[in-house]
C-alpha cells in the first residue's frame, strides 16, 4: 500500500529530501552510467605515465576533470591522461605465448657477455 | 571503510565438475603460487561469480556506508572536525567507485549493479541499517568499524584477484586516515567533559552489537567456504577476523576507561583467544534480510540519488558510445 | 605594508563577507557528498566544498591576526545577524542544476576575486589568495565545463540551466552588494572595489554563458538580492546556523 507519509530522517539533509516512505522495488531502467576511461598519472616529471584505475564519464573533458579529483586528491601527481576504454588495444591472453622465450635471449643482455675469464687466461696463460 | 562480514553462496562442495580440469589445475596452481588471476585470464565460473558477489557487497557497503556517517556531515563541530568528516565520507564514495570498477572487470556493468542494490537483490554490510544517534556515533564508527573493515581488507589484499587487491591495496592507505581520525575523535570526547564522556560512552553501547556482527556469523554456522579459501576469495575466517580485532582493539578502549557492553568478554589467558557472548545471529540475519532500523532509508536515499541524478547523465549521454568492460 | 588604523574596519568588513561566503557555500556543498548525480562528480564536488571551508578557514585566521576570534568562534559562534554572507550561498542546494549554476556564477567571481587581491597593499590577504589560485582554477575549469555541456546537451538540460540561470542571476547579483567602505578599500590599495569586480565578471560569464548556448538576463531589468552584506538574510540562513552549530552548542565549553 502506497501511503504519502515521508521519511524523517536522523540526517536533516535526508528529511529535507521528502522521501517516500515506501519507495518503489522497481528497477530503474535508464541510468545512464556513461562510458568508461582508463586513467593514467604521472607522479612526477620524469616518470612514465602510470594506469591508476578506470572512470565512468560522459566525455574526455570531463573525465579529465572527474579524474583529477579520484586519482590525485591525495597523492602527487602532475599529469594525468585518460583514453577511452574502448580505444585500447591489447594483446590476447591467449597470445600469451608469444613472449614466452623472450627471457631467454642471454644476446640481448649484459649478463651474457662475460670474458673476464678469457681475459685472465690471456693475461696469465700459466694461471689457472 | 568497510568491508566484512561477506554473505557468500553456498558453493558446490569441492571442485566445479563442469569445469575444463586441465585449466582448473593450471588456475589453481598459479593461485597457490601466490599469482594474481587478471581480468582475461581463464577463472571458473564460480570463482567469477562469488567475486562479483563479493566485491559488489564492498562497493555497496561503501556508499551506503557514506550514509550514516553523512547523518552528521552537516551538523560536525568546528573545522577540523567538518573538514575531516567531509574528506572520509568522501573516500567512501571514492572506495565505491574503485571498488565497482574491480567488480565491472568481471563483466558485470555498474548499471546493473547499482540496481540490484536499490532493488535490495544484492546486500550490503550489515551494520549500516544501524543509525548514528548523535555525533559521538560517528567517532566509534569512523574508529571501530573502520579498525574492522582493515583488518578484513588487508587480508583481502593478498586474495588472488589483481584488480580488486590493488583497489584494496588504495583503499587501505586511506582507511588508516580515517581509523587516525576515528580515534582522534573518540579520544576527544573520552577524554572530553562529563557530557561528551557520556556521549560517546552511550554510542559504544549502541554500535557494539554491529561491531561484533561485522565480521559475519561464526565459523561455526557460515556456510562452508573452503573453496573460496582455496581459490584466495576469502581470506581469513570470520572468528579470526573478530579475534584480531578484540586483540588489538579491547584494550585501547579499556585505555580510555570506556565501558565495553558486554559482561562475559575476557581474554582466555591459557587459549589466548578471547571469550564474549555470542552475538544474536538471528538479528544479524533479520537485518540483512532488509528488516534493520535503517534498511529502507539507506535503500530509498540511494535511489532517490540516482534518480535526482539521471537528468544530468542523459544530458551528456552519446547515442553513439558502448559500453565495454573497464580493463583492470 | 603595515595597515593603517583608519582601514582596519574596511579590511575586516571585506574579509568576513568573503569568508562568510566560503563557510556558507562550502556546507551547502558539502550537503551533496554521498548523493551526488553519479560517484565520480560526487567526489569532486566534494573536494571543491572542502576547499571553500579551507578558504573559510585561513580567511577567519586573517581576521584573528587582526584581533579577532579564533576561526571557530568567528564561524560557529557568531549570531545571524553578524553574518555577512550574500543570499545565494544561503539557498538550500535544491536540484542539482540549481547547484552547479550557483558553483559557476559564486566561483567565477570568486576566482576574479582573489586574482584581484593577489597584488593587495595587505600582505596578509594577498598572501591567502596567492595560495589557493590553483584550486579557483580548478573550481572554475570544473563549473565551467559542466554549465557548458549541459547547456548544449539535451533540450531538458537546456532548459534547465536557463531556468536556474534565471533565477540565480539576481542572486548572484548581491555578491557585489556595495559595502559602504569600497571608498576605503580602494584608496588604501587594499581592493579595487565591487563595481570593478561586478564589471569583470559580467564580462567572464558572458563569454562563458555563449558557449553553453544560454543567454544572461538584462541586467538593467533585474533587482539584485542585496541586504546579506548588511547582515539582512533569507530566511534559509537561520536554520541553516542552527544545524551547523547543533553539536558545538551541547557543550559549548567542550573541545570538539
Amino acid at each position: 500500500m502506497k501511503t504519502d507519509k515521508t521519511i524523517i530522517s536522523l540526517d536533516p539533509r535526508i528529511t529535507r529530501e521528502k522521501l517516500p516512505e515506501t519507495p518503489d522495488q522497481k528497477p530503474l531502467n535508464e541510468l545512464h552510467h556513461w562510458q568508461t576511461f582508463e586513467v593514467f598519472h604521472q607522479e612526477k616529471t620524469g616518470d612514465h605515465h602510470k594506469h591508476v584505475g578506470s572512470l565512468h564519464a560522459p566525455n574526455a573533458e570531463m573525465a579529465l576533470l572527474l579524474a583529477k579529483e579520484q586519482f590525485a586528491r591525495r597523492y602527487k601527481c602532475v599529469n594525468i591522461w585518460v583514453v577511452k576504454t574502448s580505444d585500447i588495444s591489447r594483446t590476447g591472453k591467449e597470445d600469451e605465448d608469444i613472449f614466452e622465450t623472450t627471457p631467454e635471449k642471454m644476446y640481448r643482455e649484459a649478463g651474457g657477455y662475460k670474458v673476464m675469464d678469457r681475459i685472465n687466461k690471456f693475461k696469465d696463460p700459466d694461471k689457472i | 571503510m568497510y568491508g566484512g562480514g561477506y554473505i557468500f553462496e553456498e558453493t558446490k562442495n569441492g571442485k566445479p565438475e563442469s569445469e575444463d580440469q586441465g585449466k582448473l589445475k593450471n588456475f589453481e596452481a598459479k593461485i597457490a603460487a601466490g599469482e594474481k588471476i587478471e581480468p582475461s585470464d581463464w577463472m571458473p565460473a564460480e570463482y567469477r561469480k562469488q567475486l562479483i558477489r563479493m566485491i559488489e557487497q564492498h562497493a555497496h557497503s561503501e556508499i551506503i556506508g557514506a550514509l550514516p556517517e553523512g547523518t552528521w556531515i552537516t551538523r560536525a563541530p568546528g573545522f577540523r572536525r567538518k573538514m575531516a568528516l567531509m574528506a572520509k565520507v568522501q573516500d567512501e564514495v571514492g572506495h565505491a567507485q574503485l571498488l565497482y570498477s574491480a567488480a565491472e572487470t568481471l563483466g558485470k556493468p555498474r548499471e546493473d549493479m547499482i540496481n540490484d542494490l536499490i532493488t535490495g537483490k544484492s546486500k550490503y554490510s550489515n551494520v549500516f541499517n544501524y543509525p548514528a544517534v548523535t555525533w559521538a556515533d560517528t567517532a566509534v564508527i569512523a574508529w571501530l568499524i573502520d579498525a574492522g573493515a582493515i583488518i578484513n581488507q588487508v587480508a583481502n589484499s593478498k586474495g588472488s584477484y589483481g584488480p580488486y587487491c590493488r583497489a584494496l591495496e588504495r583503499i587501505c592507505i586511506e582507511e588508516s586516515f580515517h581509523l587516525k581520525y576515528g580515534h582522534d575523535n573518540v579520544v576527544f570526547l573520552a577524554t572530553g567533559t562529563p557530557k561528551q564522556r557520556e556521549m560517546v560512552q552511550d554510542a559504544l553501547n549502541r554500535w557494539w552489537k554491529p561491531i561484533m556482527h561485522f565480521f559475519g556469523p561464526s565459523d561455526k554456522i557460515s556456510v562452508h567456504t573452503e573453496t573460496l579459501m582455496r581459490w584466495k576469495v576469502k581470506m581469513a575466517s570470520n572468528d579470526d577476523m573478530r579475534q584480531k580485532f578484540l586483540d588489538m582493539y579491547v584494550p585501547k578502549i579499556w585505555e580510555l576507561k570506556l565501558t565495553i557492553p558486554d559482561p562475559n568478554l575476557k581474554k582466555n589467558q591459557t587459549s589466548g583467544k578471547w571469550e564474549y557472548t555470542e552475538p544474536d545471529w538471528e538479528e544479524f540475519k533479520r537485518v540483512i534480510n532488509g528488516d534493520g532500523p535503517c534498511n529502507k532509508e539507506r535503500l530509498a536515499v540511494r535511489r532517490k540519488s540516482e534518480e535526482k541524478g539521471e537528468w544530468v547523465r542523459r544530458a551528456l549521454m552519446r547515442q553513439d558510445e558502448q559500453y565495454v568492460t573497464p580493463l583492470s | 605594508m603595515n595597515l593603517s588604523n583608519e582601514y582596519i574596519p574596511a579590511v575586516k568588513d571585506l574579509i568576513f563577507r568573503m569568508a562568510d561566503d566560503e563557510l556558507i557555500l562550502g556546507h551547502r556543498n558539502s550537503e551533496w557528498t554521498g548523493l551526488g548525480p553519479i560517484l565520480e562528480e560526487d567526489i569532486a564536488f566534494s573536494s571543491m566544498a572542502q576547499d571553500k571551508l579551507g578558504h573559510a578557514q585561513a580567511l577567519y585566521q586573517v581576521l584573528t591576526g587582526m584581533g579577532e576570534s579564533d576561526p571557530d568562534t568567528l564561524a560557529f559562534g557568531r549570531e545571524e545577524k553578524q553574518m555577512k554572507c550574500c543570499h545565494l550561498v544561503e539557498y538550500p542546494i535544491g536540484e542539482y542544476d540549481f547547484s552547479l549554476m550557483r558553483h559557476f556564477l559564486f566561483d567565477e567571481a570568486d576566482a576574479i576575486r582573489f586574482d584581484m587581491l593577489v597584488n593587495s597593499s595587505f600582505e596578509e590577504l594577498a598572501n591567502v589568495t596567492r595560495k589557493f589560485r590553483g584550486e579557483l582554477k580548478y573550481h572554475t575549469m570544473h563549473a565551467k565545463a559542466w554549465v557548458i555541456q549541459l547547456g548544449n546537451g539535451n533540450d531538458e538540460s537546456r532548459i534547465r540551466m536557463q531556468n536556474t540561470l534565471n533565477e540565480c542571476f539576481p542572486l548572484a547579483l548581491g555578491i557585489f552588494e556595495p559595502s559602504g567602505f569600497e571608498n576605503q578599500l580602494i584608496e588604501s590599495g587594499v581592493f579595487k572595489g565591487e563595481a570593478v569586480l561586478q564589471e569583470r565578471w559580467i564580462s567572464e560569464i558572458s563569454h562563458i554563458l555563449k558557449l553553453a548556448n544560454l543567454s544572461l538576463p538584462d541586467i538593467d531589468s533585474v533587482r539584485p538580492s542585496y541586504g546579506g552584506r548588511k547582515g539582512i538574510h533569507t530566511e534559509y540562513l537561520k536554520p541553516l546556523l542552527d544545524e551547523m552549530t547543533e553539536v558545538y552548542r551541547i557543550d559549548p565549553k567542550a573541545e570538539w
